[in-house]
């Protein structure tokens, strides 16, 4: 083979998958003192495992989409107990308190939000901050199609909740947290939210559509709540 | 494995770096390598018996990125724009191999049949024996040798005719 692209790229005798094995702990204790005697004689492998060791220490951006825990009633900050987990911080709490309920049909939708390791219900007109993560909790007397939309000061509308094309199944209870959260982008002003909670899985696609244009979502067989808050 | 949202987030942050640095090197870019990060977690969101299902972590994470980033090269050659021209990412401080070569392979990478494609990866990028690339496409020894052997008849093929 005459490509210079048929050796291997890698500089060193170890793999990359064998060194990241060391390097997260998951070699039985065998295959981990294989892998530090030979790296006192190889010094190619020494240094790549190095270079892998450096990566490390860069700070990573937030994970874009919050994992927490679907039904969850509480929602706790984690203890940041040890430097691998200092980021779990960044999950939010849920904290019973009261919501934003469409009067008279028993549909409400909570929205809360962490700021600097802070978790607080956020009301209509709440201030936040870019970066800061949000998430839903819904309370619904019966089983119900939700989706929760928004429309940005720069006039973008977005589909926070869900992740799929249609309004998503939510179970009846009281303050089920919906299953993902948001962090919020640097886009600053005000920004408004709109909850839907609907009898069949509309598509989404045509309200956030709606919603872009300026025009008010009320779609057949939902009840609607509808808030504001301020990102600066 | 209890995997949970807050397990998840911990692994992100514990297994995130190795996702993001071969991403950097598959894609050459780093908004997309941001983008990869971002995309191969979330899957797991979505998927977390995935995971549960799989021996190991790291070799997941491996799976899942080069599996997004091959996908993402392709993609980009269906929008009629080679890589050649992307500018690599300095790979000094984090080891790995020499960027050179680098822009050239991503453009090969994404005209190759995709078994082949993640074969070589392994091979060339991550200096893989062919057990382990064995164990990441879930395949025999035998088969890896085929694949590779198929890759550089595919690069050689390609470079004759670049």
């Amino acid at each position: 083979m005459s490509t210079r692209l048929a050796d291997r790229l890698w500089p060193a005798c170890l793999s990359a998958l064998q060194l990241d094995r060391f390097l997260a702990g998951e070699l039985d204790e065998l295959g981990a003192r294989r892998i530090r005697q030979h790296l006192v004689d190889c010094s190619r492998c020494a240094g790549a495992l190095e270079g892998m060791r450096a990566a490390h220490d860069e700070r990573l951006p937030f994970l874009r989409v919050v994992p927490l825990a679907p039904r969850a009633r509480r929602w706790r900050r984690a203890a940041a107990a040890g430097a691998g987990i200092a980021a779990a911080a960044s999950l939010l709490l849920l904290v019973q308190a009261p919501g934003e309920r469409v009067k008279g049909s028993g549909f409400a939708l909570r929205m809360y939000v962490e700021h600097a390791g802070e978790v607080r219900r956020a009301g209509p007109g709440e201030t936040v901050a870019p970066g800061d993560a949000v998430r839903f909790a819904a309370t619904a007397p019966a089983k119900a199609y939700v989706a929760v939309l928004s429309l940005d000061s720069a006039g973008r509308a977005s589909v926070y909740f869900p992740l799929g094309e249609r309004a998503e199944a939510v179970e009846p209870g009281a303050e089920v947290a919906l299953p993902l959260g948001t962090r919020l982008d640097a886009t600053v002003g005000e920004e408004r939210i709109v909850g839907l909670f609907c009898s069949s899985p509309l598509e989404l696609e045509p309200l956030r559509v709606q919603l872009e244009r300026g025009i008010s979502l009320a779609p057949d067989g939902c009840q609607v709540t509808r808030w504001s808050f301020v990102k600066r | 494995m209890t995997l949970d949202g807050a397990a998840i987030e911990r692994l992100y942050r514990s297994h995130g770096h190795l996702v993001l640095r071969r991403a950097r090197l598959l894609l050459g870019s780093e908004p997309d390598a941001q983008e990869a990060l971002q995309e191969v977690f979330a899957s797991l969101l979505r998927a977390p018996q995935d995971l549960r299902s799989a021996g190991s972590v790291v070799g997941w994470l491996y799976r899942a990125t080069t599996h997004f980033c091959l996908n993402q090269l392709r993609n980009r050659r269906t929008g009629a724009r080679l890589l050649q021209d992307r500018v690599a990412p300095a790979l000094g401080p984090s080891g790995g191999p020499s960027p050179d070569a680098l822009p050239e392979l991503r453009s090969l990478l994404a005209r190759m049949p995709a078994a082949a494609a993640a074969a070589a990866v392994y091979h060339h990028l991550d200096g893989m024996t062919y057990d382990e690339i064995a164990e990441m496409l879930g395949c025999s020894r035998r088969q890896v040798g085929y694949l590779l052997q198929r890759a550089q008849q595919s690069l050689a093929r390609l470079e004759q005719s670049a």
